[in-house]
């Protein structure tokens, strides 16, 4: 069992007490200026497994409830915090309806791809490289963004998670978990390491430009190193893997090193049976993750950093509106979307209902889409990110576009 | 692929946590100077296409990087043993690889059992009896989860001792394929120990044998039953995972899915079958696999089914009507698993699946973008042997013994798993169980054993690990192993004597750089690099000048350290 990594032994033996008193020192030693960025930090979350929009969202009132209450006999949520006369809230996420309230956050109903396709991996693929229907270029949207606005600063772009394909091949955004986890391991002999190291890596394959990266990142991140972060505002992270996540980019973002954009993965969504079952609910556990890691998230940056906040909250596909006999839902298509930051026109449900009467449904079976994610984005992208090349982003789209008012 | 964290996943994460902040406490020292980025910001976009050439290597190099988990000291000489020209020597080198009996493989079989792994020779119902049925602690107790997750802890130890110790590399290699293939998260709910008999009972034994065998197997094992739902799926509501999984990743794969369009408008071939799947077919598989579940009623309260952990056809739950898929009848009151079987004949047989798998197996031994002509001799193997016993077998010498694979050195990047272990390999390190710390830093790459939640498995082109995170834990397992860091409570350790393995004589930077840089690469390095190798084992002194036996002792492993890191090391 992974109890122990490297034992306390040989960590006293690497850490002398030369090297603790420098460790506190480092703080306060930040040698780079602060770097400029004169735009919104976008976060990008990425619910992995496709979420299902009809109980996070549900219908209140009206023939709609009717529907989704004859359809989902065993799974729908009822308590739901009101959003508007017609949807209320999964009261898991009452976290977030707070921020809601306050117009700080808004949601999207109906909302998602305008290709045929209920596989996870076909749709999440399409998201991120932001070219529904096609998988031949070799870029994600963040990529073609940041590559359109131009980089200035030593880092663009995080992933929490590994290399998400909205960053394929954007060789400047640097992963890691934690900063206390990023951390060159040596044997006293690190600037020799690292020395060799810049020489090894000096190349253009994927490899030697990611090594080289990886160098940077270190020297970037090594003023947090020492774990010794404190949230603004009483903000208290959940210690899930979402939460320690959303506090890394907390961290990233306030590094003041020019941080454009994050993404952050959050998997586990794919509730193909007993969706409500157990504690409180399997999805119920999921979305009070997510709804209080993002209400943390918010109150740690309301120490000025709000105002250049846009989060989106994504999916790849909502889940059927019938349930199955496993007390779970299917894939499905329509989604809803999150959007979260100080520039939010929150308090609202943007989009259009196509409703949930039969001949309403997409394939007579999922919520239809009436809203193109890429709606939301270039929107984004438009007002808060100032790049107003929605075609750079998103080839063949901006005939299409035609911003809902979700962002100022 | 609903998945539940469990708690004993919890604690593994936050002990985790807590050791590695400890660690990087005390890690660096430096470093607060920050100048213009190394990496060029100018260019922030990769070209795919880029690559620095590689030099060509001799065919045993290749052979041996790409069919064994990394180059053991003495493997290239065993490999020019095999014959008086190279094509003799790899020919034979396949033909014994591809015929696991063949080898005398005694050494790493004293070595695991010596290991003492307490629950690996259970057969599939004594771990369900033993580990789930009947597990004698309290589930409030940490000791429950303990002997409920232990065969899965074992068989991840046992995995990367093979990996590392079995001469029978190209059978761990495919055990590795299909396990990512036919993916089952380690986590999955209710029946994390039986992917003991999941991996050895269904993959293992079929990975150079049939593939219509080996899928059925999968259909039918409780591990996938359980990780894909399909153990509650009956006909009042059936349940779509499996079978969407099914065609998309197992069989056709997502480029044959033609999306959600009526089943009567996609093309036919000769036989009347569709050229490729729509939801419809889904939907119908699924109703088709109705009743397929486990026999696992722990807490009796279902009259006719038992608690032996076996796979049961239950036929109350079954969809007795008829069905369509891809464009083949399927009718009503068949016998018993017939519908389900009727499908698995459909996918194991259609060129589209031939295509699929071929595909992967050259990306997997080829390169991330292998060529067309390759995959098509692959493909019409499984299909002119489809009914053999030994298809797959014959499916991978069809890919080892093509011209494009003599031509392909430097198309793969090592993933974390084979970098990490080839390290193990060509240090000659020593150990009988892997230390716990090991499993970690795998999780840190990306790539912890069976780790992959998603249905997918972990992904085998080097865009997907050419991150920092991952490529820093890289190179921290190479310090971590070098400096014999690994070890745990428990007693586990990995043990690596780099001193000792070099010779006496050898006393200057640049010859103990050179002797080390041919050692593990098996081959020269770059003038730049192969300085800045020579530069870390000189430090202070000159570099043809025989350096004291305290620096050599002191410096020794930090030079191995960074030709381990280096990305001639990562290439294949």
């Amino acid at each position: 069992m992974p109890k122990t990594i490297i034992p306390r032994r040989q960590f006293l033996q690497g850490c002398s007490a030369a090297i603790a008193e420098m460790v506190g020192a480092r703080l306060t030693n930040l040698a780079f200026a602060k770097q400029d960025n004169p735009y919104d930090i976008l976060v990008v979350v990425f619910l992995r497994g496709g979420w299902d929009a009809l109980n996070v969202v549900a219908p209140i009132a009206g023939d709609d409830r009717g529907f989704y209450e004859k359809a989902r006999p065993d799974i729908k949520i009822s308590d739901l915090l009101p959003l508007s006369d017609q949807f209320g809230l999964h009261p898991a996420m009452r976290p977030l309806y707070d921020l809601y309230q306050q117009g700080k956050a808004g949601v999207v109903h109906a909302v998602g791809l305008n290709v045929d396709t209920r596989s996870h991996f076909d749709a999440q693929e399409y998201i991120e490289l932001g070219t529904p229907g096609s998988k031949s270029v070799a870029s994600g949207w963040i990529t073609r963004h940041l590559q359109k606005v131009g980089i200035s600063s030593i880092l663009p772009a995080l992933s929490t998670s590994g290399q998400p394909t909205s960053l394929l091949n954007f060789v400047p955004t640097v992963s890691l978990s934690t900063p206390e986890e990023f951390s060159l391991w040596d044997n006293g002999l690190r600037d020799s390491h690292i020395n060799a190291l810049k020489q090894l890596y000096q190349g253009d394959s994927i490899l030697h430009r990611a090594g080289a990266r990886t160098l940077d990142a270190l020297s970037i991140v090594s003023p947090l190193s020492d774990g010794g972060y404190q949230p603004a505002n009483g903000a208290k992270y959940n210690d899930d893997e979402f939460g320690r996540q959303l506090k890394t980019v907390a961290q990233m973002i306030k590094l003041e090193a020019g941080l454009r954009v994050a993404t952050v993965d959050f998997g586990g969504w794919d509730t193909h049976e007993y969706q409500n079952d157990g504690n409180g609910g399997y999805m119920a556990d999921l979305l009070n993750s997510l709804a209080s890691g993002l209400a943390n998230f918010y109150l740690d940056l309301d120490s000025g950093y709000t105002d250049r906040l846009s989060l989106v909250v994504v999916s790849e596909f909502g889940r059927r509106l019938v349930q199955n006999d496993s007390y779970g839902t299917d894939h499905g298509h329509g989604n809803v979307m999150f959007t979260l930051g100080g520039n939010v026109n929150g308090g609202q449900v943007f989009g259009t209902w196509p409703g949930l009467n039969n001949d309403q449904l997409y394939d007579h079976a999922d919520l239809a889409v009436t809203t193109d994610y890429r709606q939301i984005l270039s929107e984004l992208l438009s007002k808060r990110m100032g790049n107003n090349d929605v075609e750079a982003v998103f080839p063949g789209f901006s005939g299409s576009y035609n911003p809902l008012g979700i962002f100022r | 692929m609903k998945t539940k964290f469990s708690r004993r996943d919890f604690l593994k994460l936050s002990t985790a946590v807590a050791a590695a902040s400890a660690l990087a406490a005390c890690a660096p020292n430096n470093e607060n100077e920050i100048g213009l980025p190394f990496e060029s910001p100018e260019n922030p976009v990769i070209n795919p296409e880029a690559q620095t050439p590689l030099p060509p290597v001799p065919l045993a190099i290749l052979a041996l990087n790409r069919l064994t988990f990394g180059i053991r000291p003495g493997d290239v000489d065993l490999f020019n043993s095999l014959g008086t020209n190279d094509d003799e020597r790899f020919i034979n080198f396949v033909t014994q690889q591809l015929n696991p009996d063949s080898i005398d493989d005694s050494e790493f079989e004293s070595r695991y059992n010596a290991a003492g792994f307490e629950t690996l020779h259970k057969t599939h119902e004594q771990l369900y009896y033993d580990h789930i049925a009947n597990n004698q602690y309290d589930s409030n107790n940490e000791a429950y989860w303990d002997w409920y997750s232990k065969p899965a802890y074992e068989l991840v130890d046992a995995t990367l001792l093979r990996a590392v110790y079995s001469k029978k590399q190209i059978e761990e290699i495919l055990a590795d394929f299909w396990h990512n293939h036919f993916n089952v998260y380690f986590w999955q709910d209710d029946g994390v120990p039986l992917l003991v008999s999941y991996n050895r009972d269904v993959l293992r034994k079929h990975a150079l044998g049939n593939f219509r065998q080996m899928l059925e197997g999968v259909a039918t094992h409780p591990s996938m039953l359980y990780y894909l739902n399909q153990n509650n799926s009956n006909d009042a509501g059936p349940n779509e995972n499996f079978a969407r999984e099914l065609f998309e990743l197992h069989t056709l794969g997502a480029e044959n899915y033609l999306g959600v369009r009526d089943p009567n408008t996609i093309p036919k071939d000769a036989n009347g079958i569709s050229i490729g799947y729509v939801d419809n077919d889904v939907y119908e598989s699924a109703r088709a696999f109705t009743g397929w579940r486990v026999d696992d009623d722990i807490y009796e309260y279902e009259n006719e089914i038992g608690k032996t952990g076996n796979f049961v056809y239950y036929k109350p739950w079954h969809d007795r009507f008829n069905k369509l898929v891809l464009g083949k009848y399927i009718p009503s009151d068949q016998p018993d698993m017939q519908d389900g079987r009727d499908v698995l004949d459909l996918l194991a047989y259609h060129p589209g699946t031939a295509r699929h798998i071929a595909r992967k197996l050259c990306k997997r031994f080829i390169s991330d973008v292998p060529p067309d002509s390759v995959i098509q001799a692959a493909a019409n193997t499984f299909i002119e042997f489809r009914s053999a016993p030994d298809q797959l077998k014959r499916v991978v010498e069809t890919i080892l013994l093509s011209a494009e694979f003599k031509q392909s050195w430097g198309g793969k990047v090592k993933r974390p798993f084979e970098a990490v272990v080839s390290m193990m390999r060509v240090l000659n390190s020593e150990s009988n169980r892997i230390p716990s710390g090991f499993h970690w830093m795998l999780s840190q790459m990306g790539q912890g054993l069976f780790e992959r939640r998603s249905p997918d498995g972990y992904p085998d082109s080097r865009e997907a690990w050419a991150n920092s995170m991952s490529l820093l834990y890289r190179w921290n397992a190479a310090v971590a192993l070098t400096e014999n860091w690994m070890d745990d409570e428990q007693g586990n350790i990995i043990r690596t004597d780099v001193y000792s393995q070099t010779p006496a004589e050898i006393r200057t930077a640049t010859t103990l750089a050179d002797f080390w840089i041919s050692r593990i690469l098996n081959q020269s390095l770059s003038e730049t690099s192969r300085n800045a190798v020579i530069q870390v084992m000189a430090q202070e002194y000159g570099w043809d000048e025989t350096l004291p036996e305290d620096h050599v002792q002191r410096v020794l492993s930090a030079m191995v350290e960074v030709i381990l890191m280096s990305p001639e090391f990562q290439w294949k």
